[in-house]
């Protein structure tokens, strides 16, 4: 299984994106990106937990104890306000970047 | 809102660490068991789950550090751990932290001292709050004149013309010394002090600490007399009685109304900057009106001192001074080429004093430099000898950044360690200073370990602590993890950057001990040929004494004065011990002389500016003898030399050479410029005497019998200073002259009466000084540099000793390795001293101005200081050097 590596930046956008669906843990997180993307994108656990302490101390995520399917504590984040206007930002400069690329890939 | 939530955020991070800290395990445990869930149902033994779970994980810890990273906490958390491991490190060494501890509190508590008199001399401004818009106006004399270009006071009737015409100044003040003999309650007493004019304290903007300062009114002629007193007079004399202001006490025989005194920090004017030309008081006892009449006429004997208007700019001063030298051409055409200059008052104040401070500075900072460059070996020998422990720490997860941090942090401690005990070390060196530091640095009492001083030494704290860790750090960290687990525990010679840059510390150490160890040689050489020039006479079993004449009418007349005088030495000649007395204007060591232009007979006028001048002062029969100069040819002054008499004149030998080469001046006639008074006949030539210092260079010298006063005005007789050549013992001398002066006119003040040698030594209170403090640092560099030496030797010689030990099997004999250690350190030692003999070459021509009987850059001082350096190197190598011969070549080996 060949796995690409995550261009910078976009880290942060899956994750607010993994989120717009409700609140989750981060195991859950990266479980979803990458059954979404067809096993291509995987988040290492060595970037996702910083990466959400990031997101989470810029105030576009919050934290909060929780408990899991089988009666455990978890910790579960949730977007919040000003996180979801950063996801729209985000996502639209992404459109934008993706098509521009894709534009001179094609006939550049 | 965002910089609120993150403020927010990182705050509990902060504070509620342990429950952060506690959620993060939780968080990673989760995830990890999940994952290890996920591959139990893809059919994965327990074991094998786990296993695979934790390789994709990746390092707990790392991811950890990672998110503690992002908290943007970890610079606090991770100091706070740095800052425990430092200590618990520090305390494990406690040899190498009291070694570094030490040499930081040297360097950092000498340069803290110095700087404390730097800034006090220097930096603080003056304590007149006008200080800083105050500036002092001279006349300049034009270049090649007889007196030079030099600064020149002011004459009454220009200091009138300049003060009627400016513009500039808010307040123009002049002052010019007197005298003033106390009597009344108490021993009368001599002391000097300042006529003022009405602008001189607001110009400086003194506040009285009792009464009031002199005002327009006071300064009228005609006005009743009033003093202002200093602070140290109303205390000492009358015993800082607060109700003085408005009491009557004696001055010069005139009953005089106190009314001010002035606060402890008013001292001016006190002589420190002030041009050679005007005289001022050594210590301003007091200041009375100087209350110029409208015409006033006099001799160019006046300070000006003003305050700028405010918003006024110094183009401004100009043209006003442009415009009053325009005017003073005018009304002098014969004074041509004289113009006028201002100086800001901080400015005059410290020029002299500037020279010698900055050289300590220097020679501080030197020895800060080998201190940083000492302590910063010895981190890195124990760095390289701490290479196991980074290693482990960096395979641990640990980055390079934060291998360097911690070692910052422990020298960073080990300088605040060192700062606390440099700091007290400065407060007891500026206290010693202050009592024993030369007089004539101004402001020296008020130096001390303030707040602006306490910044300076945290700043010198917290750049030694990074300047000796962060380049060790450097040096040590950059390493490959993999190559440095391979090695183990193997002594090896690390990397191969920390030899290079240990053996650069070395050197340079050896380089700047060397400068200032040449910079102290010299001023020691310097202060050898002070004591043994030859001074012109013999200071041994030598008193004297000022006797000043109180202005009276009972001595206004010159005839009358040199009565006294000699009725007075009379009597001295009578004490029993007595060998031999004199007196004269100004004995040696006791202060200037006046000067005059001279004119030869039989020689064509000069042309203006070009004219032989020659010091001229009024002596007694007995003064040389007195004194102990030879008197080389001819005779000495006798008292059948009177105004009845043919006038003449003593010489010294530098006149006679100057002005009659290759001639015997014996029988010539001299006299000064002036045409109408008549020309004295020369009967004697004496050896030259230093006057003011013992490294002045000798100037041609005139002495005049003082019975023969024809011109009265000039020189003054208003003061002689008296020399008792005694049989030994000079106890009890102070009665027996007191009361030989008693004899004549109880009235009369004994002035300064002292031991001639204890002004000798007084003379040279600031060579003594600067020499003292210079080789105090240069002591200090050599032995902090020895001590580097021996630190990188025996470091070297305990790397080296499996080599030494395969050297040794292999049948090298051990005078061998001795020598091949100590040749190691001599290398070193000798680079250093090289580059050292450059520095000091180049270095020691700054302090040419300090320099006597010996040049800049000496070949014989850089010879001498470059064995003894080198001795001292070998000599450091000496110890590690016989370790290494030693080394037995069996364990040695089996080490391995």
């Amino acid at each position: 299984m060949s796995y690409l590596d995550l261009p910078q930046g976009t880290l942060d956008l899956l994750i607010l994106r993994a989120l717009l669906m409700g609140p989750q843990h981060g195991w859950a997180i990266s479980e979803r990106v990458q059954q979404v993307s067809g096993d291509v994108l995987r988040i290492l656990q060595g970037s996702l937990y910083p990466a959400l302490h990031r997101l989470e101390r810029r105030g576009w995520i919050k934290a909060q104890w929780g408990v899991s399917d089988n009666n455990r504590r978890a910790k579960y984040y949730e977007l919040t306000r000003g996180g979801r206007r950063q996801l729209e930002a985000e996502t639209a400069s992404w459109h934008k970047l993706t098509a521009a690329v894709a534009q001179v890939l094609e006939k550049g | 809102m965002g910089m609120l939530s993150d403020w927010r955020y990182r705050l509990r991070a902060l504070l509620r660490r342990e429950t952060v800290e506690a959620e993060l395990s939780d968080e990673l445990r989760f995830h990890f068991e999940k994952e290890v869930e996920k591959l139990e149902r893809r059919g994965l033994t327990p074991e094998e789950a786990r296993r695979q779970g934790r390789l994709a994980f990746g390092g707990q810890e790392q991811v950890a550090e990672d998110c503690r990273e992002e908290r943007g906490t970890s610079l606090v958390e991770n100091m706070h751990q740095d800052v425990r491991y430092a200590l618990r490190v520090l305390r494990k060494n406690p040899g190498f932290t009291a070694v570094a501890a030490v040499t930081l509190a040297l360097g950092i508590g000498a340069s803290t001292a110095a700087f404390s008199l730097v800034d006090a001399v220097l930096l603080q401004p003056l304590p007149y709050p006008h200080a800083g818009r105050a500036l002092m106006v001279w006349l300049e004399s034009p270049p090649g004149s007889y007196y030079g270009n030099i600064d020149m006071p002011w004459a009454a009737q220009d200091y009138l013309m300049y003060s009627g015409m400016q513009r500039a100044f808010a307040q123009l003040g002049a002052f010019r010394k007197k005298t003033f003999n106390l009597t009344g309650e108490g021993e009368p007493e001599l002391q000097e002090g300042v006529e003022v004019s009405a602008g001189f304290f607001p110009a400086l903007g003194g506040r009285p600490l009792l009464g009031r300062m002199v005002t327009a009114a006071d300064d009228q002629p005609g006005h009743e007399p009033v003093a202002v007193l200093s602070e140290w007079l109303w205390r000492t004399r009358y015993a800082g009685d607060r109700g003085i202001v408005g009491r009557s006490i004696d001055v010069n025989g005139l009953p005089t109304t106190v009314i001010g005194v002035m606060p402890a920090s008013f001292v001016f004017p006190d002589g420190a900057g002030m041009p050679a030309g005007l005289d001022v008081p050594r210590r301003t006892a007091m200041w009375v009106p100087m209350a110029l009449p409208a015409g006033a006429h006099g001799s160019n004997d006046m300070g000006v001192v003003g305050e700028l208007k405010p918003g006024a700019t110094l183009a401004q001063l100009d043209d006003d001074l442009a415009n009053f030298n325009r005017r003073f051409a005018e009304v002098y055409p014969q004074a041509k080429g004289f113009w006028t200059r201002a100086v800001p008052l901080a400015e005059q104040a410290v020029t002299e004093t500037r020279r010698p401070l900055l050289l300590w500075m220097g020679a501080v900072l030197v020895v800060l430099l080998i201190a940083c460059a000492n302590v910063a070996g010895l981190t890195l020998n124990r760095a390289v000898g701490r290479r196991r422990e980074f290693t482990l720490r960096g395979a641990l997860g640990a980055r390079r950044g934060r291998l360097v941090r911690q070692m910052a942090v422990e020298n960073l401690l080990l300088a605040l360690v060192g700062g606390g005990l440099g700091l007290a070390g400065a407060e007891a060196s500026v206290e010693a200073v202050r009592r024993f530091g030369p007089a004539t640095l101004p402001h020296l009492q008020e130096a001390g370990v303030h707040w602006p001083v306490a910044l300076f030494a945290l700043g010198v704290t917290l750049a030694t602590g990074l300047l000796s860790g962060l380049g060790p750090a450097l040096g040590t960290t950059r390493m490959n993890l993999v190559e440095a687990l391979k090695e183990g525990g193997r002594r090896t010679i690390g990397s191969v950057t920390a030899p290079r840059l240990r053996n650069g510390l070395l050197i340079a150490q050896v380089a700047l001990a060397m400068v200032l160890v040449a910079a102290a040689g010299l001023l020691l050489r310097t202060f050898h040929a002070m004591l043994h020039t030859n001074a012109g006479f013999d200071a041994a079993h030598v008193v004297t004494f000022e006797l000043p004449l109180p202005v009276s009418p009972a001595y206004a007349d010159t005839n009358r004065m040199a009565q006294v005088y000699g009725e007075v030495l009379e009597r001295l000649r009578g004490i029993p011990g007595v060998q031999a007395a004199g007196f004269a204007s100004v004995v040696p060591m006791g202060g200037e002389t006046d000067s005059t232009i001279i004119r030869i007979s039989g020689r064509p006028h000069a042309r203006p500016g070009d004219e032989p001048g020659a010091n001229y002062q009024f002596v007694s029969p007995g003064f040389f003898r007195a004194m102990g100069t030879p008197l080389e040819e001819g005779r000495d002054m006798a008292d059948s030399d009177t105004l009845a008499s043919r006038p003449v004149a003593i010489i010294n030998r530098t006149m006679a050479e100057k002005d009659w080469p290759a001639q015997d001046p014996i029988g010539k006639q001299v006299g000064v410029g002036m045409v109408r008074i008549p020309l004295r006949t020369i009967i004697g030539v004496v050896a030259d005497t230093k006057q003011t210092s013992l490294r002045e260079a000798p100037a041609p010298e005139m002495y005049v019998p003082y019975t023969q006063n024809e011109i009265k005005t000039w020189p003054s007789m208003q003061t002689m200073q008296y020399s008792l050549r005694l049989h030994g013992n000079t106890a009890g001398i102070a009665a027996a002259v007191r009361q030989a002066v008693d004899g004549v006119d109880a009235g009369l003040p004994v002035s300064r009466l002292t031991e001639l040698q204890t002004m000798v030594d007084a003379s040279m209170s600031a060579d003594r000084f600067a020499l003292l403090l210079l080789s105090a640092f240069g002591l200090l560099a050599l032995v902090l540099a020895s001590v580097g030496m021996y630190g990188v030797i025996s470091y070297t010689v305990l790397q080296r000793t499996a080599e030494i030990g395969v050297r040794m099997a292999l049948g090298a004999p051990r005078r061998q390795i001795l020598g091949m250690v100590l040749r190691q350190g001599g290398t070193l030692a000798l680079a250093g001293i090289g580059i050292g003999l450059a520095g000091a070459w180049m270095t020691t021509r700054l302090m040419a101005g300090f320099l006597y009987g010996v040049r800049a850059g000496d070949p014989a001082t850089l010879a001498i200081v470059a064995v003894l350096l080198l001795g001292v190197a070998l000599a450091a190598c000496w110890v590690p050097a016989r370790r290494a011969m030693r080394v037995d070549p069996m364990i040695a080996l089996r080490a391995e």
